[in-house]
């Protein structure tokens, strides 16, 4: 297998590469944080809904949820936007060749992304009025959810294509390129994290004095709600290690170095005292939920940030060839652009005896294009004109200046306004003796 | 174009990103920079006449906007780069680079203002709990209306930058980029035409919500009628200074930018359209200031759908006057650098484009070749059965006459003189004869025509792995000191 090297745009980068680097990282950690709260937030509001039907104060729990996916997924999209902008100046020739090789489907992102959330919104404002359809009310919740779930997909398909531009000629669409290696299982690993993160969040949301009153229970305590999301962080961060593993094990050979499977290593590791915290504070009496909370937080998003660093050394390492092979590439491409103008330039400036009869350039400029010398082809062939108008030249001239329909079968001659009294009347000239 | 060829051929690459840029900047125009000053207008009239019908209309507004813009409005902005991206991302990347920071300023400013309008939005029915919240609350309105408007200037240059560089050709730097001459005049024109275009859309919207108040629906189309008018005086005078500034050469294209060619004609008739339908929508602000509630709601629509069928026509031909380049006199439409042209045009443009499968035309490939060609030079805004096909082009030129590759290649080697808005042919002339071949079978049979998302791209050979060109040395660049 060979990798297609394409030529860079051959502009300046707006800063230098290391600097975006960082912001490239920065930004993104920002935007996924706000992805995960959204994806999770939306299947935790559908779960809750479900079990509401049996335990109705549930489904106050998946109202008061609701809320905060609108807000979230807001801020997801207008996070996204800085990563992407870096992505395109950064990464140009790998992005935009995996985003067309799986156009159609990067392109439905804006559509699917647009009706869920105006599904969510539908779910959230009328609420009420769906209350006693709960087949109604449901579905649309399920119907948002599989949405959130699946244009992540499409997201993590093309980033991974774009590392990998030896496999760009074996795709086609966007099905082959989704069943590369690893996508998959970085997805699971995106799930578990979604699914984590959120349930993190609700954790300290509902600890919040005023949850209470917002919530409104009747019989359900707080307390209950706490731990049922403590739990599922729990189990996440478990299945969070486990899909972690299983896309380190399944990632192609192109990226690994020692750099990364470092920081990797101590990205995972700062999961461990976490989980160790949460496990003691959800099995012994004699610890709170809030015991640690704020440990616990910062380990998981110290582990998130040497995730996004790992991330982007994996990257690296496996464009860093393809990036030289492209600089090289574009660099002796401008060489030969600046040859061959100097060339053009050089035989421009030769025909020096040559005298061109008057009216003769501005007649190929304007008008050879659909008047060739013999053949009728878009208007009349310059004999046919000839003959017309061989005791007529002015005649040529009044035509071009307001021209109009003549021949059923052909189209309509623009006019030219560009063109002065004397050039038409050259260009006359120039027809006649032609 | 070094990119594989993103290519749909029915409704075409063009009205791809056409489609999705309308809708956006109708749903940022009239839904949120032209109609968020509105909704600030309402809240402070609430607050000042202790009447609490304006402080209901004016959240009612708002959830509509917040509905709208959060929604399709976003959407359709982040839609416009991933279309521009598959579409010409020669041409979104090098605007991407030269305008990074600006775009980079624009999302800090875009951050702001969606977190404003969820503040703005949410907090509303908290905030009547003391005048000391209601006039924060109101501040919050202010400022996301200002920001609002923040957004569009900053575009805006970008726009402009993309109709004339101005002193970017020369300089390359990013303020000469921003400040080109036709900055300004364009930012007023939007600027007015977007309040004015708000204002209207708010009147259609509190006319519906004011059904069953008669008497608060007059009071309300009549401040907001006002509020439109004296916009309406500033787009006059805007839309007279943008046309004076637009350059002569993008003026002379006009008559076919306004629609496609065989309506050129049309075009005195369109003009008289779009100033009779500017007057009509004075006329109605006027008699709705003069007897208010008079006015019959269908008015205020109708006002709208001309409004928005205006920017629509307006933002066609601003597209249009650019051609034939897509940055002006760096890049023609079909993604091909002015400068690369002579390069092109003497080896090939199939000896340097990395996705192609074809290098040489020779006698027994040249419908092959050609369809190649085509898919380099020209499917960036034509089809073959689609939107602006070029079936229906070479119909319209020959009709039903046999299609004669010779007068196919002998017009398109000198097409761009007499149609301002093609670029020039970017290949040699085996290219252009095989091109014209593989145009002339058209006329029987057209196979069907995709892109890189389905056809994917071809095996790699000789020219799409090498690094270095022809006789010319590799200039070896070391690891580490690339660009």
């Amino acid at each position: 297998m060979t990798a297609p090297i394409p030529r860079d745009i051959p502009l300046p980068l707006p800063a230098p590469e290391g600097f975006l680097e960082i912001l490239l990282i920065a930004s993104f950690l920002l935007h996924i944080i706000f992805v995960h709260l959204m994806v999770g937030g939306s299947l935790f509001s559908l779960a809750c809904q479900i079990k509401g039907l049996k335990a109705p104060d549930y489904e106050k729990l998946a109202y008061r949820i609701m809320q905060t996916v609108t807000v979230n997924k807001s801020l997801a999209v207008v996070m996204g936007v800085a990563p992407l902008l870096i992505i395109n100046t950064l990464y140009a020739p790998q992005f935009y060749a995996s985003s067309a090789l799986i156009g159609d489907m990067w392109m439905a992102i804006i559509p699917m992304v647009t009706l869920a959330f105006l599904l969510a919104y539908l779910h959230k404002f009328w609420w009420h009025h769906f209350i006693n359809l709960p087949e109604l009310h449901i579905g649309i919740a399920a119907l948002e959810t599989g949405l959130f779930l699946f244009i992540p997909l499409i997201f993590m398909t093309n980033v991974n294509l774009m590392l990998f531009p030896e496999y760009w000629p074996e795709v086609k669409g966007f099905l082959s390129a989704m069943l590369l290696p690893n996508v998959l299982q970085r997805y699971l690993h995106f799930l578990s994290a979604s699914v984590l993160f959120t349930a993190l969040f609700f954790v300290g949301w509902t600890g919040r004095k005023r949850f209470q009153e917002e919530a409104g229970f009747n019989e359900l305590k707080i307390i209950t709600v706490r731990r049922f999301f403590y739990a599922y962080a729990f189990g996440a961060a478990i299945f969070q290690i486990l899909t972690g593993l299983m896309a380190l094990a399944s990632l192609p050979t192109q990226g690994m170095g020692w750099n990364f499977i470092l920081i990797l290593t101590f990205g995972g590791a700062l999961a461990l005292p976490a989980l160790w915290w949460m496990w003691r504070n959800l099995t012994q009496p004699s610890h709170l939920l809030d015991d640690d909370f704020k440990r616990i937080i910062a380990c998981f998003a110290c582990a998130a940030i040497f995730m996004g660093i790992a991330r982007h050394e994996y990257r690296e390492n496996a464009l860093a060839d393809h990036k030289t092979a492209i600089s090289e590439k574009t660099a002796n491409y401008q060489a030969a652009v600046k040859e061959a103008g100097e060339q053009a330039r050089q035989t421009a400036k030769k025909p020096e005896g040559i005298v061109s009869a008057p009216g003769e350039s501005a007649f190929n400029k304007n008008c050879a294009a659909c008047h060739h010398a013999t053949l009728p082809t878009v208007g009349p062939a310059l004999q046919e004109i000839k003959t017309l108008y061989a005791d007529n030249p002015s005649g040529i001239v009044v035509w071009t200046k307001a021209p109009g329909k003549k021949r059923a079968d052909s189209m309509t001659m623009p006019g030219f306004p560009q063109l002065s009294d004397e050039e038409l009347t050259a260009i006359s000239q120039y027809i006649l003796k032609h | 174009m070094d990119f594989p060829i993103f290519h749909i051929d029915f409704i075409g690459n063009r009205l791809l990103i056409a489609v999705d840029a309308i809708l956006h900047v109708l749903i940022n125009h009239a839904f949120a920079v032209g109609a968020l000053p509105v909704v600030a207008l309402l809240e402070f009239l609430g607050m000042r006449s202790q009447d609490p019908r304006w402080d209901n209309l004016a959240y009612r507004l708002l959830k509509i906007i917040f509905i709208l813009t959060t929604t399709v409005g976003a959407l359709t902005g982040v839609g416009i780069w991933f279309s521009a991206a598959l579409v010409n991302p020669a041409a979104i990347g090098s605007l991407i680079r030269v305008f990074f920071w600006g775009w980079f300023v624009e999302w800090l400013v875009f951050v702001c203002e969606v977190s404003l309008i969820m503040a703005y939005f949410l907090s509303w029915q908290t905030a009547n709990r003391s005048p000391e919240t209601k006039l924060k609350h109101l501040r919050l309105g202010i400022f996301l209306a200002v920001f609002s408007w923040i957004t569009m200037a900053i575009i805006v240059a970008i726009l402009g930058f993309m109709m004339d560089p101005g002193n970017w050709l020369t300089e390359r730097t990013l303020l000469s980029g921003l400040f080109n001459p036709m900055y300004f005049p364009q930012l007023a024109l939007r600027t007015t035409l977007a309040m004015v275009m708000g204002g209207i859309t708010m009147i259609c919207l509190s006319y519906w919500h004011t059904r069953d108040d008669r008497g608060f629906r007059a009071t309300v189309t009549e401040v907001l009628s006002k509020w439109s008018g004296i916009w309406m005086l500033g787009l006059i005078v805007a839309s007279v200074w943008y046309y004076r500034v637009i350059p002569e050469l993008m003026l002379a294209n006009i008559p076919v930018a306004f629609a496609t060619q065989e309506y050129a004609g049309w075009n005195g008739r369109l003009k008289v359209l779009l100033i009779v339908g500017l007057m009509y929508v004075s006329r109605i602000l006027w008699v709705s200031v003069k007897r208010p509630g008079q006015v019959h709601g269908a008015k205020y629509l109708v006002s709208a759908l001309l409004l928005f069928a205006m920017l629509g026509q307006f933002e066609r031909v601003r597209e249009f006057i650019r051609k034939p380049f897509i940055i002006g006199n760096y890049m023609y439409a079909n993604g091909i650098r002015v400068e690369d042209y002579p390069l092109l045009q003497r080896d090939g443009i199939l000896q340097h484009a990395t996705y192609a499968s074809i290098r040489e035309v020779t006698a027994d490939n040249q419908p092959a070749a050609g369809r190649e060609v085509f898919e380099q030079a020209c499917t960036r805004c034509h089809t073959v059965n689609g939107v602006n096909s070029i079936r229906g082009q070479l119909k319209n030129m020959y009709g039903d006459k046999p299609w004669q590759s010779e007068a196919i290649a002998a017009y398109i080697e000198n097409m761009h003189g007499a149609r301002y808005f093609m670029p020039p042919f970017p290949g040699n002339k085996a290219e252009l004869n095989a091109l014209s071949v593989y145009l002339a079978s058209l006329q029987k049979r057209a196979a069907p025509f995709n892109g890189a998302q389905i056809n994917g791209i071809p095996k790699p050979d000789h020219i799409s792995t090498a690094i270095s060109y022809g006789i010319l040395p590799n200039l070896g660049i070391h690891h580490g000191e690339q660009r």
